[in-house]
């Protein structure tokens, strides 16, 4: 298994470069550059002049891009033009919000979506799986910003007599510094209930109707009658017999959803301010801060690999079948 | 994990609905004050007042501390005592002398004094610096600093007299404490591990700064100024909160007290909806229009800029766009790049082309500009009279207007086509005049000078930011003889002509200017929301004892 970490995480390195190559290349192509933000009408053409050479912004694309290069081969991601301050440490404030608030997503997504695919195998074509994949396709239907607008609306503004669940920020703006401790880890819990729902209740959605098919072709198997035929309880066979081999198409769609998390997490964000590098990306982006934006997706591919890798680490677990050879 | 989320729920719903804190006594003084939360879209940018970014910046730094001279407007800027207790002018008005407090500290305990103010200077002169505001040295001697008479004593020295209201503008900056900065690499300022954690002198002091989170300030209590001055508020909280509907929401529930830039319609369901918000217009703040390319052969002819001003129902856009159900309008048709606000600078007399379509089609076809094929578009030459109106992306207002401007150049002929572009893009455009007709807008500069928009390309320096271009030595002369009258009140006439000719001259298509709509909790009082800043005398404002909602 550790040969195959190994080879996994060296094959990371083409890829990052790749992924650094691309994303210079996209912000050099867009209109514009970095110190546009430092401009007013009355900027003296001698003072672009400075600030230009001093984010050397008036070296040819190739130079910049080698100095770059061998800044992140000795791990240095440079000082981010917009705030002047080291991408590292940008970065550092803002990935914990956003691991966070993916976490809480992943806990909605596949519990709920586990239960309820389950669920409906069990009961197939009773009430309950037709109610349950209404409501599942509803929900994968749904965009993730319309429902976390709708959910904000609902529950924080119409229902806020009855429901406190803040609908923006990570923490009580007024009332956190007087909090105590515990007070403020239920402060924080609070604030990850709606954005956790809206980034997870979609794709929980999405991960029953995997679950529900997986199960219904598994519950066929001639080993899961045997075990039915043996006497085991019902739901010795369906969670201990049957679950774990339905689970493996969930694994490979868990792999696959970092990069979905990262990405709707910028909408998410978005609307519930949550200071977490999706935001942090869509804001480098718009104002051509290419270090912190090659920062930003140096750490989102890094996590991405990990994550992938996670998964495969997590399938050979699942099913003693698999070799890491 | 369905019993984890369960739990989480029942966190929030055990929570109760949100009430002011509780049952430790808090101290007898701040348990009578309040605190304010204000929400805006963007985070500050920098608090190193030479160096601001975006004009919160400006706005919170001002708010925190005390101006050399404090700006009121009535009709105009209004100085008044803050930093300096008093100033004269020279006679020839190329000498302004300036008295300071002598009992402001610094945080740290070292007096305030010209040492700064001149330090700040040197720093804004240093291009290595960057500084946007090294224009402001432009005009000053010796090597753009003013001179040190004694600790409370300062003078700048001009090059020539100009208008008093700038000159003292160029001078107004608000000082950095040289003994933390006097020793800083000056090329990498902005990142200075002070640079962010500002000393403060003012009434106010920076207690937090969560970057893209919130920004606390707090009553400064080294303040060693006069005691009107002392804050009445506990603390004031600003939220980084980038969506619109996100804030008003907040605003709405009672999470946030005080919100920008709200709509329209948004304002109508306030009004009606939340008597606990109160709406206040902060007046003729910024402008929208449509600019030429006046290089484009379409836009050549002045007959065919009029003839599309007639064609333009501005003042239906206005009615449809920035009016609310009550018939209250936000906006009034624009004649210029001068806000009405200037009131007296402002051209009044010019009345803007009545909407007449009958009257743009024979314009139009006086400019040989007619449906020659029959097809509904006009033509001259074989060229049809087609172009693309670009703007940005994400602006509902100049999207609705963009659709208008676009269905009433059907009605005489004129094929527009419509693109939104990302900002930046759409900006870079105008800058590299990449674009056949844009739909932006200005910002009101209550420094009168319209040379920043107007004036000619100059050998080796191109105005960027006359994206037509429009050319008129006429007006540059005119301009400038404005600009070195040292009184708005003499320079008035001329302005009036500056805007005149511009009028006569249609390099844009000038739409409207607008108010911007504030709101503000209700149990709010003392407050002061004006064209300058939202947060004016933020050291005033306060909540009466019975209403305080947040008791620290």
């Amino acid at each position: 298994m550790w040969r195959y970490v190994t080879r996994k995480l060296l094959l990371a390195i083409p890829l990052l470069f790749c992924v650094v190559t691309l994303i210079f290349v996209l912000i050099e192509l867009s209109p514009g550059d970095a110190a546009d933000k430092f401009f007013s009408p009355d900027t003296p053409p001698e003072v672009r002049q400075n600030i230009v050479a001093k984010y050397h912004l008036d070296e040819p694309a190739l130079v910049r891009y080698l100095a770059l290069l061998r800044n992140l081969v000795a791990f240095d991601f440079g000082r981010s033009i917009g705030q002047e301050r080291p991408v590292v440490d940008i970065v550092a404030e803002a990935l914990p919000n956003t691991l966070l608030l993916s976490a809480v997503t992943l806990l909605v997504i596949y519990p709920t979506g586990i239960i309820v695919g389950t669920i409906q195998a069990i009961r197939q074509n009773r009430p309950v799986d037709t109610a349950a994949s209404v409501v599942s396709l509803a929900l994968y239907s749904m965009p993730d910003f319309w429902l976390a607008m709708l959910l904000q609306l609902l529950v924080s503004f119409y229902l806020r007599d009855f429901i406190d669940l803040p609908s923006s920020g990570i923490v009580d703006p007024v009332r956190y510094d007087f909090m105590s401790a515990p007070e403020q880890l239920v402060d924080r819990a609070k604030h990850l209930v709606l954005p956790g729902i809206a980034m997870g209740l979609a794709s929980a959605g999405g991960t029953a109707r995997y679950v529900r098919s997986s199960m219904l072709e598994i519950i066929r198997q001639d080993y899961v009658r045997t075990a039915r035929a043996k006497g085991l309880r019902e739901r010795t066979v369906i969670v201990r017999h049957a679950l774990r081999n339905a689970l493996l198409p969930v694994v490979t769609l868990m792999g696959l959803s970092v990069p979905y998390l990262f990405s709707g997490a910028v909408i998410v964000e978005s609307v519930f301010a949550w200071p977490g590098m999706g935001r942090l990306i869509v804001q480098a982006i718009y104002t051509q801060d290419t270090p912190l934006v090659i920062g930003c997706f140096y750490v989102f591919t890094l996590l991405v690999v990990a994550g992938n890798l996670l998964a495969d680490v997590a399938y050979a677990w699942i099913d003693p079948r698999i070799s890491f050879d | 994990m369905q019993s984890t989320f369960a739990l989480l729920v029942a966190i929030g719903c055990a929570g109760g609905p949100a009430s002011p804190p509780g049952t430790d006594a808090p101290d007898a003084q701040s348990a009578t004050r309040d605190t304010l939360v204000i929400a805006d879209r963007n985070d500050i940018g920098t608090l190193l007042s030479i160096l601001p970014q975006t004009a919160t910046d400006a706005d919170l730094m001002e708010a925190m501390s005390l101006l050399p001279i404090a700006n009121d407007f009535d009709c105009s800027i209004k100085k008044l005592p803050g930093l300096a207790k008093s100033w004269e002018w020279s006679e020839d008005g190329t000498i302004l002398k300036m008295e300071l407090r002598d009992d402001l500290t610094w945080e740290d305990g070292v007096k305030v004094t010209a040492d700064d103010i001149a330090f700040t200077y040197s720093l804004v002169a240093d291009p290595t610096v960057g500084s946007p505001y090294i224009n402001h040295v432009e005009h000053m001697t010796p090597d753009g600093r003013p001179k040190v008479i004694d600790a409370t004593h300062v003078e700048w020295h001009f090059t020539h007299a100009y208008d008093r209201d700038t000159q003292a503008s160029h001078a107004n900056l608000m000082p950095i404490p040289k003994h933390i900065f006097e020793n800083a690499d000056r090329a990498t300022l902005r990142g200075h591990e002070k640079a962010n954690q500002p000393l403060s002198y003012g009434p106010w002091r920076l207690a937090k700064w969560e970057p893209n989170q919130r920004l606390l300030i707090e009553p400064n209590p080294n303040f060693t100024g006069p005691e009107h001055y002392r804050p009445r508020l506990n603390r004031v909280i600003y939220r980084v909160i980038p969506e619109y509907a996100t804030r008003l929401i907040e605003l709405e529930s009672g999470n946030i007290d005080l919100m920008n830039d709200i709509g329209v319609a948004d304002a109508d369901r306030l009004r009606e909806e939340h008597p606990e918000i109160r709406l206040v217009r902060r007046g003729w703040r910024s402008m929208d229009f449509i600019g030429w390319n006046l290089t484009n052969p379409l836009f050549e002819d002045l007959r065919v800029r009029r003839a599309l001003a007639m064609a333009t129902d501005v003042q239906g856009m206005i009615a449809k766009l920035l009016t609310s159900k009550g018939g209250e309008a936000y906006a009034r048709q624009a004649i210029g790049t001068i806000t009405p606000a200037l009131c007296g600078v402002h051209n009044d007399d010019i009345k803007p082309l009545a909407y007449d379509v009958a009257a743009a089609k024979k314009l139009l076809a006086d400019a040989g500009w007619t449906d020659s094929d029959g097809d509904g578009v006009v033509d001259k030459g074989g060229t049809k009279f087609e172009f693309t109106l670009t703007t940005t992306d994400g602006n509902k207002r100049r999207a609705d207007a963009s659709v208008l401007f676009q269905d009433q150049m059907k009605q005489v002929g004129v094929s527009v086509n419509l693109e939104k572009l990302e900002a930046n893009t759409f900006f870079t455009s105008l800058r590299e005049r990449r674009f056949e007709a844009g739909l932006a807008g200005w910002s009101a500069d209550l420094v009168v000078d319209p040379s920043v928009v107007w004036a000619c390309d100059k050998e080796g320096n191109r105005n960027e930011f006359n994206y037509g271009p429009y050319c008129n030595p006429e007006l540059d002369t005119l301009v400038q003889k404005g600009l070195s009258t040292p009184n708005l009140r003499d320079s008035a006439p001329i302005w009036r002509e500056v805007q005149q000719k511009l009028y006569d001259d249609q390099p844009y298509l000038f739409l409207w200017w607008m108010d911007e709509i504030v709101g503000i909790n209700d149990r709010f009082v003392n407050t002061t929301i004006d064209i300058i800043t939202p947060y004016k005398n933020l050291h005033e404002w306060e909540v009466p004892e019975d209403k305080v909602k947040y008791a620290r």
